[in-house]
């Protein structure tokens, strides 16, 4: 069942490519089209998945048999989405804001359960990093369009 | 004989030491804490290596990738978990060693099969490199496009469980790079309307998120599973000395290892674990004390860790001579490369010829580096990492992923494609794809599309070019040929397991 629903992705994302190679404009005269190369990977890849479904047609059940999950894709999804917020927030909040909301998340996570380390998180982890990238490193920080920490700090 | 000046530029440069010395350490910290690889470390560091002038950005990253080559049999060894893929060659032996109060005599023995390995390598590499750098001068748009289409072939075909998933990996890889607009004639590809599609996928985002982010979605996953505390085995006092006569046994072996390693490495995509995976096969097939393989033999120590940092230098020839990064470190050194502003390829070793000796020489006193380290202080490397808070460290990784993606080139954009890279990298583990093989046909699929279509107007549009020439034809065979290789590979594993369903 997972290398069908694997080759089922599979020819999905090849039909996308297919689908995407095919709007981009033929050549002009003595060129050679743009769309050749991704056109060629998207046909390929759909090949690819149409062996992986056969393969898996012919699977027999006993074999298909997949490892016990303990809700361990459930936390990885969580934590993804907290990661999308995290980089979105960059954009309305700046670096300090976000990073000092998401550093005692991610500690608690992965089993920290240290009030005063959790609390220290708060402070420390923003701090640190800006203190390494945007200060020694020199980068400029992403700046908050809804609200900036570090443009307040700053006056 | 460029190697002497450049050696000795290096040596009397004390940052530049201090720099190889430094990543040594960090190499072996990362190469032996299990679940963190070299390559993570690498892409991460990557973004703090622009503010570097590309030598000491090279050399500190370059080292870093030899000394986690050698980190990971000190997990071997040590704690009994490979910290990385070559070295589980080497817990076969180094295990029951370290369980018989030997820990300290397998991790010597270890180091200095290292050394010899990766110095052998790294001669072998030096020797070689400019040979083969003045016949890729020679070779047209056809016949790098065969290379390129070999190289994407073995090390989409040739590594991995899948040869199907291999492959598909490589297609994937091929395709995300296409997206932006097309460097020949400016037309959009996948961008689907967006500005910040049309500049294309970085390298560096994209590196983070599956090597970096994926890893800590990975350890995650892993946390669930293993609960059971790592301890470390303590030796004997006899046990961690070692005498040049219980060494002698394993110089051939050693030496063995250096020279299949060394092949190996020149070859793009096989990496250091098939290497140190033969060398022990190969090793147990000649000693003369098979029956203690695997019982906790010195000598089945020695031939795999040779053969696995043997690798090293060698792998940087097809990178340094045609742009061809024979593994995930390699493709990342390729992007410090192109973010310094340096055209890799034959035309290197006429533009910055004397970057390229004194790579090699940090290279060689990074050898020696870690071999001190290693020798002196491994037991002491692995007090260290036992006391590492896992639980505090990926959450750190997690965070240094973020902001390093964002340092990279100051783009919101970045960040997200390194979030979504992250989460696609731990999928496609999950599900057995082969990771290695989509970023590295990542950073392979624009040299190659622009030479097949040079070849192509070489050709007014006819494909026989690649046919015609026979280095080019040469190439193409290669990559059939690796194909054929590994389907017959499983139709004979299938054959022994009767039921069993590969993926060919």
């Amino acid at each position: 069942m997972r290398t069908y629903v694997e080759g089922l992705v599979l020819t999905a994302i090849s039909c996308v490519a297919i689908w995407g190679a095919w709007q981009v404009p033929a050549a002009s005269p003595g060129d050679t089209w743009a769309g050749i190369v991704p056109f060629a990977a998207a046909v390929a890849l759909l090949a690819l998945s149409g062996f992986l479904i056969i393969g898996a047609t012919r699977q027999s059940a006993g074999e298909a048999q997949s490892e016990p999950d303990n809700g361990a894709t459930l936390e990885i999804v969580g934590l993804f989405i907290i990661a999308l917020i995290y980089q979105q927030s960059f954009r309305w909040f700046g670096y300090l804001v976000p990073t000092a909301i998401v550093a005692p998340l991610i500690l608690y996570i992965f089993g920290v359960r240290s009030r005063i380390g959790l609390a220290l998180s708060v402070v420390l982890c923003p701090l640190v990093f800006h203190v390494i990238f945007f200060v020694l490193l020199g980068v400029f920080p992403p700046y908050g369009e809804v609200f900036d920490l570090l443009n307040w700090i700053q006056g | 004989m460029e190697i002497f000046p450049a050696l000795l530029s290096v040596i009397t440069d004390p940052m530049l030491l201090f720099a190889i010395v430094l990543a040594a350490f960090v190499g072996m910290i990362v190469g032996a804490t299990p679940g963190l690889t070299a390559s993570a470390a690498i892409a991460m560091l990557l973004p703090i290596t622009f503010y570097m002038s590309p030598l000491f950005a090279l050399a500190f990253l370059y080292v870093i990738g030899k000394s986690g080559r050698y980190g990971g049999s000190i997990a071997a060894i040590l704690f009994n978990t490979p910290g990385t893929a070559a070295s589980a060659a080497t817990q076969i032996d180094g295990y029951p060693l370290a369980r018989a109060g030997k820990a300290g005599k397998a991790m010597k023995v270890a180091t200095i099969s290292s050394i010899i390995g990766d110095m052998m390598g790294d001669i072998l590499l030096v020797i070689g490199v400019g040979f083969i750098a003045s016949i890729a001068l020679k070779l047209g748009p056809p016949e790098t496009f065969a290379i390129y289409f070999a190289a994407f072939v073995v090390i989409g075909s040739v590594i991995g469980k899948s040869i199907v998933k291999g492959l598909a990996s490589a297609l994937m890889g091929i395709l995300v790079a296409m997206v932006g607009l097309d460097p020949i004639s400016s037309e959009e590809r996948y961008t689907f309307g967006s500005f910040d599609l049309s500049n294309g996928i970085g390298l560096v985002p994209l590196m983070i998120g599956v090597f970096v982010l994926g890893e800590v979605f990975a350890q995650l996953e892993e946390r669930r599973k293993t609960q059971g505390e790592t301890k470390e085995n303590d030796s004997t006092q006899d046990g961690n000395n070692l005498t040049w006569e219980e060494y002698k046994p394993c110089l051939p072996h050693a030496l063995r290892g250096g020279f299949i390693g060394a092949g190996i490495g020149v070859l793009p995509g096989l990496g250091s674990a098939i290497a140190a995976f033969i060398s022990y096969g190969e090793g147990k097939r000649r000693a003369k004390n098979p029956e203690q393989w695997g019982k906790g033999a010195l000598e089945g120590v020695a031939a795999p860790e040779a053969a696995n940092n043997a690798v090293s230098g060698p792998s940087m020839a097809p990178l340094l001579t045609l742009g061809i990064p024979g593994s995930t470190i390699g493709a990342i050194l390729l992007g410090v490369f192109l973010i310094h502003g340096i055209q890799v390829g034959p035309t290197l070793f006429l533009t910055d010829k004397e970057l390229v000796y004194k790579l090699f020489a940090c290279g060689m006193l990074g050898i020696i580096a870690y071999g001190l380290i290693g020798y002196f202080g491994a037991t002491q490397v692995a007090r260290l990492i036992l006391k590492i808070p896992t639980n505090v460290l990926y959450p750190m990784i997690f965070m240094t992923a973020f902001v390093a993606a964002y340092s990279a080139s100051g783009s919101m954009f970045d960040v997200t494609v390194m979030t979504v890279a992250g989460f696609v990298g731990w999928l496609m583990r999950k599900h057995d794809f082969n990771i290695a093989a989509f970023v590295i046909s990542f950073v392979l699929a624009k040299g190659a599309e622009e030479t097949f279509r040079q070849s192509l107007l070489m050709s007014d549009g006819g494909a026989l070019i690649f046919v015609e020439r026979p280095i080019a034809l040469a190439f193409i065979i290669i990559g059939a040929g690796a194909i054929a290789f590994r389907v017959r590979g499983v139709l004979k594993d299938r054959k022994l397991a009767p039921g069993g369903l590969g993926d060919a």
